[in-house]
């Protein structure tokens, strides 16, 4: 009797364990069981609702101790460091130095993308038929991400690239061109080209989380493509909606009243 | 030459604008605004407003108002520039469609009216303040003019999304209570709404009174609260045909600033689905600083009213 019951509360611990591992896989894990999400009225797998990660990359997507106002956090990168081409490690260095006025978010200007999907903000997604909206907080950036369709042909530069999206499986997958030199990657001097290309998946785990994977690739800055990896997760209030952060136009009265 | 390089600066240059159109004279009629659309509005034809697959009003799509040149909300007489022609009111229900300032308030747009800097008339003065869209600022309800809406609608939501310096609204259509503290003060304000019959409500509060009604100094307080009606219908059009068109009004009662509340109405049109790209507005603005200060414009932090009993 006690050896079943003994076999039995193993049997129980192992299988609540493996369920509360499966819900938030970890980067470097394998891929959770499939969760199968509602479907919005066009057919979609619903991944409406207003996200925010909860993580440090906003500061650093590397690996990084503390700082004064600057929490210490693991990066998002997988498999490690950035692999940066020697010129450009030399350059993201520099940036690190001067990031209090080089970095672009200091002056209030688009983050680009990923960044935007990390910045410690909240957004929202909205999908229709022909496309889906990210509504960000963060300086009301949005960005309107076509289905079913090409991307124009360039040179384009954009803030925040140009978007196109497809479903694979569950998957929102979202690929991305058309971008300035002018955004970094964190407050950490992290950057990229003109030649940026990035390959966002935000794939549902369950019900208030998705994982945020996006491939970043960008030949004249790194010596190959590399992968962050993160989850996002479903702000809970009640009362919860998007309010406003006007960065451009504080900073403007800032300036022109002192 | 200051107005020119500042005009220039903020982009308004007259004599070679960019995307603005050069009327003929001779052939341009007033534009319409509100009386005309109340004059179109004679010949309403029923409709069915279409519900979405959850059953709410349906106003999903891209819709427009007409060709706005200047945004004055107030009739312009005469032509102020080859690209300015002269336009109709947007107020309905003042008498004389303009708006009802107390007398303090019209003294304020006077005077920032003097100092536009336009060099159009009555801005003769010194440099006061720019419009606050030359900062990349739009609002309630300057946004309905401001470029075509492509609307969104999720369960309980409508989502407007507008090119023009990335801006969107997100109107909760359940009738939810205001329930953010007045302090909270938004450029955009706060927006709740209700199904009214097939119509949209939209209680805008939370205003900060730093955004102008249009580029003319027509503004208000921060005490300011908004109420905007959306509503489906269709018009006869004079060749016959039909056309569904929203009647779109807004409702400004600012009892500090005004004698009255009074309204705007004005249709928005559907427009061909077009992409929404980019608009990065102050990252093109990076030199509008140096301008402003150059020129001696100051911010416009809004204004606040006299106090009620001043005359004490």
């Amino acid at each position: 009797m006690a050896h079943r019951a003994g076999w039995l509360v193993v049997l129980i611990a192992v299988a609540a364990g493996g369920v509360v591992a499966m819900s938030v896989p970890a980067a470097g894990q394998a891929a959770a069981p499939a969760f199968t999400p509602r479907r919005t009225w066009d057919g979609q797998p619903d991944l409406q609702g207003i996200w925010q990660t909860a993580n440090t990359a906003a500061w650093n997507i590397e690996d990084h101790h503390g700082e004064l106002g600057v929490p210490a956090g693991r990066g998002v990168v997988i498999g490690g460091d950035l692999p940066y081409q020697p010129w450009a490690l030399a350059r993201r260095n520099e940036h690190r130095v001067h990031r209090r006025t080089a970095d672009p978010e200091s002056k209030c200007l688009l983050p680009g993308v990923p960044r935007a999907t990390y910045m410690p903000f909240p957004f929202r997604i909205v999908q229709s038929a022909t496309q889906i909206t990210m509504f960000y907080e963060y300086a009301h950036a949005t960005r309107n991400i076509f289905l079913n369709s090409e991307h124009p042909k360039g040179p384009i530069e954009w803030w925040m690239g140009d978007s196109r999206g497809r479903w694979e499986g569950n998957s929102l997958v979202v690929d991305v061109v058309h971008f300035t030199d002018r955004t970094w990657l964190d407050r950490s001097g992290n950057f990229h080209s003109d030649a940026l290309h990035v390959v966002e998946r935000y794939t549902p785990t369950d019900a208030t989380h998705l994982m945020y994977e996006a491939r970043i690739e960008d030949p004249k800055v790194f010596t190959r493509p590399w992968t962050m990896r993160m989850p996002l997760y479903k702000r809970q209030e009640a009362n919860m909606e998007l309010l406003e952060y006007e960065c451009a136009l504080y900073l403007l009265e800032a300036e022109l009243t002192k | 030459m200051v107005v020119l390089v500042v005009a220039a600066l903020a982009g308004w240059l007259p004599a070679r604008p960019s995307g603005q159109i050069i009327y003929d004279r001779g052939a341009t009629v007033r534009q319409p605004r509100a009386p005309a659309w109340l004059r179109e509005k004679l010949n309403m034809r029923p409709m069915t407003t279409p519900r979405t697959p959850w059953g709410e009003p349906d106003f999903r799509g891209s819709w427009g108002t007409e060709e706005v040149t200047s945004d004055s909300i107030e009739r312009i007489e005469d032509w102020l520039d080859p690209a300015t022609p002269p336009t109709e009111t947007f107020i309905v229900d003042t008498v004389d469609g303009k708006v009802p300032y107390q007398p303090w308030a019209a003294a304020e747009r006077t005077k920032m009216r003097m100092g536009l800097s336009r060099g159009w008339p009555g801005e003769a003065g010194p440099p006061m303040h720019m419009d606050p869209q030359s900062y990349c600022v739009t609002g309630i309800p300057r946004i309905t003019w401001r470029d075509p809406w492509l609307v969104q609608q999720s369960p309980g939501y409508v989502h407007v999304n507008i090119g023009w310096g990335h801006y969107y609204r997100t109107i909760p259509t359940d009738g939810r209570r205001i329930d953010l503290d007045p302090s909270v003060k938004l450029w955009m304000g706060l927006s709740r709404g209700r199904w009214d019959g097939d119509s949209l409500v939209v209680e805008v509060s939370n205003l900060n009174g730093k955004v102008w009604f249009d580029s003319y100094a027509n503004f208000h307080s921060d005490r300011a609260t908004m109420t905007e009606r959306w509503t489906q219908v269709r018009t006869e059009q004079p060749d016959g045909t039909d056309r569904v068109s929203i009647d779109w009004s807004v409702r400004v009662d600012d009892p500090s600033v005004f004698t009255q509340p009074w309204t705007m109405n004005l249709p928005l049109r559907r427009k061909t689905p077009e992409e929404i790209w980019e608009h990065a507005c102050h990252e093109g603005n990076e030199r509008l600083l140096e301008g402003v200060k150059t020129h001696g414009f100051r911010w416009f932090g809004g204004i606040a009213p006299p106090p009620a009993d001043a005359t004490r």
